[in-house]
């Protein structure tokens, strides 16, 4: 242990418990990917004679302890869709290892472990969906765009919001209580043109773990869930590159080694192409008089990261990303610019203290913001909003023993919010509008954590998590208790059980089903207090042959503070945004069952998942304001009762890989109206021959979806290194899935409305409105 | 920002809907609705009285077939109507009201003249014909004048004008405001039509504005209404429901009616003050 940098408190704490508890050594190191120097976080370490086991943590750092002996130990190092390693160590001193493991010459090849689920069985982890971008890449894809975002909601318990789009509403929780982190950075607006695309660069990511329950100490800050989305490190062995040309983007990312085996960096973009096109259209009609300009809309996203091995002890990682979406349209009378993005920034510091302790420091930076510049002759208009954060954590990892692995640390992070900054007028100042309001709030985190084993089959991790805010001269503090527990029957069986309290300072001011660019988040005030959940989870998890693997949870979740907006809310521009908040409640329950199978030609998941969510006893902060229902619990939109997802992927051969997916649902709720009145108007005004009157909210359920996607991913190996074309069809049976519903009148005449003002129609239709029919797809990749 | 959803939106939606016919017919069974009074009372300082109750409909009953049934079928008759204040009481009597110069119909009618007094309270009071009472309470507002109109030509394009209108806002008071302009014929549909408020003035000047979309020879009307807040609050609503059909980015909204009492009425009972200006385009 180095005594020099390690706390006096924590070494008498740890050195207490290490006499305690026997004698032992420790292996510990890191454990890597061979061919590219990447860490592999989630790895599984195993002495195979006693079966004590444990997993890399998110640096690829493990720490494994030993019975103190001089009979050599067999450790086997395993990583799904990489060959085994086995280590014969003599456990007489605390030793190093690092590990590299390799994926042996091609993918299909890799030679099916006895049980590669070996570590989840034995882990306290429950809820948890892993995502790698290894399988999004082969996952058929709305227009070839992959996302990592989108390919989550295939797991169970996590429906989208609208078809296409990166919404998540994990068991029930809002789409604005997921916290989604990149490289431990909040991104706060994840999402390029109304969520049909995410931020994430697949070809910059590494990995995705989402927690839908069963939240660890370390996490905190969002109701619903916790979306862990990591960078790649960089190729530290060899200077390589890949990239793709698609319907909608094109990506270029180059990785190398700095030094090599010390140090490497990547640099990813990502941009669309479409306002390239758009541009020369308009130009080609710039002299015709009656042409009106396509508007320019392009985003972009750019990752870059450099990490340095400082020694023996030291890792510096140094991250950032940068993403914008940008909508402009410019004539001579009138200049609209809009645009909106996300800033992020990581600089991480590991340093190991000893075999046994790990410490990981972090600075975060994150900034999301829109901005909208109006100019016409003689007057601008100008509106925007922001929140941006300051972070600073430290987290410890301490693996006493073989018993007992020990979490804490702290955090906080100072936060800026500019809601609806407006400035508009005239050129010359004689009109002269503003408007907007500016808050900071700071929030504080700390948590202790300890995963005990008693005995070999039953292992608990139970900790605390104290949070807290301070915003309007008004402080909130959470205590959150976190437990899970499992009970290993056999190694191919256990049975789980989790509760995590969960505590939401910030919200998002949104009425959307679709995320827009303007939606803002608002921190809690005096009036606004914070959101907490409490939710209790039980599964059983079963490795049936060694290759399938059966998990089946059932949750049940209480969700208080909800917040939602009244009835005609104002949230675009406006200096009373908390008048427009309605405070209440909700609840969901439900059960998840699915079958995956991790390894081999055929890969995949069938996923099923049966939930009810309801959210009630709203009330407006503004007793003057209305929210329909209210005191009644309703059903959310997204309360879908059904979802069967089934992914698939085969390598068919070195060259070609099929996979598809089928997914099916209960249909989104909809608020419609069950009456109608007709609004004669005062002179001048238009009259209304049918004002909708709207009934119970979200009564109604949209019809069944259903959807099955394919894809053909064909490879080339040229001398330079590997290429594939990839073929995707988006809704293979071009059924028309509801994206909203809407009434139209008919007349017997259908220019008759235009011809008189009080036309009567013959009757009134429900029309649905589908967004995408079957859309086929080819997208170029390579990497050399 | 309301427009650059709608424009974006449409123009995704084209883009999707090129690809395919994404509509189709559906049927859903809609809950069961029991019809409500509605009740529009516009109060205008000497005009006379005048008030129209109508009934509501379950969405998808049948439309009756020619213009005069639809009428009557809408028409709530036999209601007691009195509208009260300072002590006097104003019975308006079931009597089919076309006012001529506006083409608009009510159902009950006093020729009396609505009092010009901005310091107290309308009450109105409705007996509906099952016995049921609607009630509702106003006040009238003073007109805010339109200080200038101003028409300015583009400078490229000489032919094309467009038309500012100011108006000063008492900056000590919150104030609602509904702005309307017409071209050529205040029978059209208006070119805007929109409410707003004062809470972004820094100096007490507002103005409002059009594209440079008018030729020489083109009538503007400039409408400002000074309106009440229980009538801006139900003016959004109406607007909000009706947009929110067909609208996937839109959130459906309950009609905020300022009429109470135990018929479960909906409605607006508010007074009409309006400046209004009528522009000739013209170099």
């Amino acid at each position: 242990m180095n005594h020099k940098t390690t706390p006096l408190p924590v070494i008498l704490l740890l050195c207490s418990l290490n006499v305690l508890l026997g004698q032992q050594v420790t292996i510990s190191g890191t454990v890597n990917d061979d061919s590219n120097g990447e860490t592999l976080i989630g790895a599984t370490i195993l002495e195979t004679t006693s079966g004590n086991g444990t997993s890399t943590n998110e640096y690829g750092f493990y720490s494994l302890a030993l019975p103190l002996g001089n009979d050599t130990l067999t450790v086997e190092y395993s990583y799904v869709g990489f060959q085994t390693r086995r280590l014969r160590i003599l456990p007489n001193k605390d030793r190093k290892v690092n590990v590299k493991l390799g994926t042996g010459i091609e993918l299909q090849e890799v030679v099916v472990k006895a049980n590669s689920y070996q570590e989840q069985i034995r882990s306290t982890e429950m809820s948890v969906e892993e995502i790698t971008t290894r399988e999004v890449k082969v996952i058929p894809a709305l227009l070839g765009e992959t996302d990592i975002l989108k390919t989550i909601q295939l797991k169970p318990g996590i429906p989208s919001g609208s078809e296409g789009t990166t919404g998540l509403y994990v068991r029930g929780g809002g789409g604005d209580q997921n916290l989604i982190v990149l490289d431990e950075a909040v991104v706060y607006n994840a999402n390029h043109l109304f969520g049909f695309f995410s931020t994430f660069n697949t070809d910059a990511i590494k990995d995705l773990k989402l927690y839908k329950g069963g939240f660890p100490a370390q996490y905190g800050g969002r109701l619903s869930s916790v979306i862990d989305v990591r960078m790649k490190e960089g190729n530290n062995q060899r200077f390589a590159g890949t990239g793709g040309i698609g319907l909608i983007t094109s990506r270029l990312t180059l990785e190398g080694p700095i030094q090599k085996d010390k140090s490497s960096f990547i640099v990813s973009g990502r941009r669309t192409y479409a306002d390239l096109i758009t541009r020369q259209i308009n130009k080609a009609n710039e002299d015709k008089e009656d042409y009106t300009p396509i508007p320019d809309y392009y985003f972009y996203d750019l990752n870059t990261k450099v990490n340095f091995t400082l020694g023996e002890k030291d890792h510096l990682y140094l991250s950032g990303y940068f993403g914008r979406d940008v909508f402009n349209f410019n004539s001579d009378f009138f200049d609209f610019n809009f645009y909106w993005g996300n800033v992020t920034g990581t600089a991480r510091w590991n340093h190991v203290f000893s075999p046994k302790l790990f410490a990981n420091t972090t600075y975060t930076y994150s900034k999301y913001n829109y901005n909208i510049e109006t100019k016409v002759t003689g007057f601008s208009f100008k509106i925007g909003s922001d929140v941006q954060d300051n972070n600073l954590k430290t987290d410890f990892y301490y693996a006493l023993n073989n018993r007992h692995t020990l979490r804490f640390g702290v955090n906080t992070t100072h936060h800026q919010f500019g809601v609806g900054r407006l400035k508009a007028g005239s050129d010359d100042g004689e009109i002269s509008f503003s408007g907007g309001n500016d808050y900071t709030g700071a929030s504080f985190g700390a948590y202790l954590a300890d995963e005990a084993a008693f005995g070999v089959h039953w292992k608990v991790n139970y900790g605390l998590r104290l949070s807290g805010f301070t915003n309007d001269n008004k402080f909130y503090a959470g205590v959150e208790p976190r437990l899970a527990t499992v009970y290993n029957v056999n190694p191919d069986l256990s049975f789980k059980a989790s509760y995590a309290r969960m505590y939401q300072y910030l919200h998002l001011v949104t009425t959307s089903g679709i995320a827009l660019p303007t939606d803002v988040w608002y921190p809690s005030t005096s009036k606004i207090r914070p959101q907490y959940s409490d939710q209790i989870a039980i599964g059983v998890e079963k490795v049936l042959g060694g290759k399938y693997l059966i998990t089946n949870e059932y949750y049940v979740k209480w969700l208080n503070n909800q917040v939602d907006f009244v009835d005609g809310a104002r949230l675009f521009a406006n200096n009373d945004l908390e008048s427009e908040f309605a405070i209440g409640r909700g609840y969901g329950y439900g059960l998840e069952l699915s079958i995956e199978k991790q390894e081999g030609k055929l890969k995949g998941w069938i996923g099923y998942t049966l939930a009810l969510v309801k959210r009630g006893k709203f009330e407006p902060l503004d007793a003057s304001r209305n929210f329909s229902d209210a005191g009644n619990y309703f059903f959310p939109r997204y309360d879908r009762r059904h979802d069967v997802s089934v992914v698939a992927m085969y390598d068919l051969s070195k060259r070609i890989t099929l996979s598809a997916t089928v997914v099916y649902g209960s249909g989104d709720r909809t608020w419609m109206p069950v009456g109608r009145f007709t609004f004669q108007e005062v002179y001048g005004g238009d009259p209304q021959e049918f004002v909708p009157v709207f009934g119970e909210r979200n009564a109604i359920r949209l019809p069944y979806f259903f959807r099955s996607d394919a894809a053909i991913v064909y490879r080339f190996f040229p001398k330079w290194g590997e290429s594939d074309l990839t073929f995707s069809v988006f809704n293979l049976t071009n059924r028309r899935n509801a994206f909203f519903l809407y009434i139209e009148p008919q007349y017997e005449n259908k220019d008759e409305p235009l011809e008189n003002p009080i036309a009567i129609p013959t009757g009134l239709k429900l029309k649905q409105v589908s967004l995408f029919p079957i859309i086929g797809s080819i997208t170029f990749n390579f990497k050399f | 920002m309301k427009q650059f959803i709608f424009v974006s939106a449409a123009i995704l939606l084209t883009l999707l809907m090129a690809c395919g016919n994404l509509e189709k017919e559906i049927n859903l069974d809609l809950p069961a609705y029991d019809g409500q009074y509605v009740v529009e009372c516009y109060l205008e300082p000497g005009q006379p009285f005048s008030l129209l109750l109508t009934r509501s409909f379950a969405y998808f009953d049948p439309f009756p077939t020619d213009l005069q049934q639809f009428v009557e079928n809408l028409l709530v008759d036999s209601a007691a109507v009195t509208i009260t204040h300072n002590g006097v009481a104003y019975e308006l009597p079931n009597q089919i009201y076309p006012n001529l110069a506006t083409g608009k119909i009510y159902n009950y009618y006093n020729p009396a003249l609505v009092p010009q007094d901005y310091d107290s309270d309308f009450s109105l009071k409705i007996t509906t014909p099952d016995g049921r009472t609607i009630t509702a309470t106003t006040r009238l507002l003073p007109v805010v004048p339109i200080d200038s109109v101003v028409v300015q030509f583009d400078e490229k394009r000489d032919t094309l004008a467009r038309v500012l209108t100011y108006l000063t806002d008492d900056t000590s008071t919150e104030d609602y405001y509904r702005r309307m302009y017409h071209l050529n014929s205040l029978d059209s549909i208006p070119r805007q039509d929109f409410t707003t408020f004062d809470d972004f003035v820094d100096n007490g000047r507002i103005v409002f504005g059009t594209p440079f979309d008018f030729k020489e020879g083109d009538t503007i009307y400039n409408t400002i209404f000074h309106i009440d807040r229980a009538y801006f609050d139900f003016w959004e609503s109406v607007i909000n429901a009706v947009n929110a059909n067909g609208n996937p980015f839109s959130q459906p909204t309950a009609i905020l009616s300022n009429v109470k009492g135990d018929a479960n009425a909906i409605g607006i009972f508010t007074g009409l003050s309006y400046d209004r200006d009528t522009t000739i385009i013209a170099k």
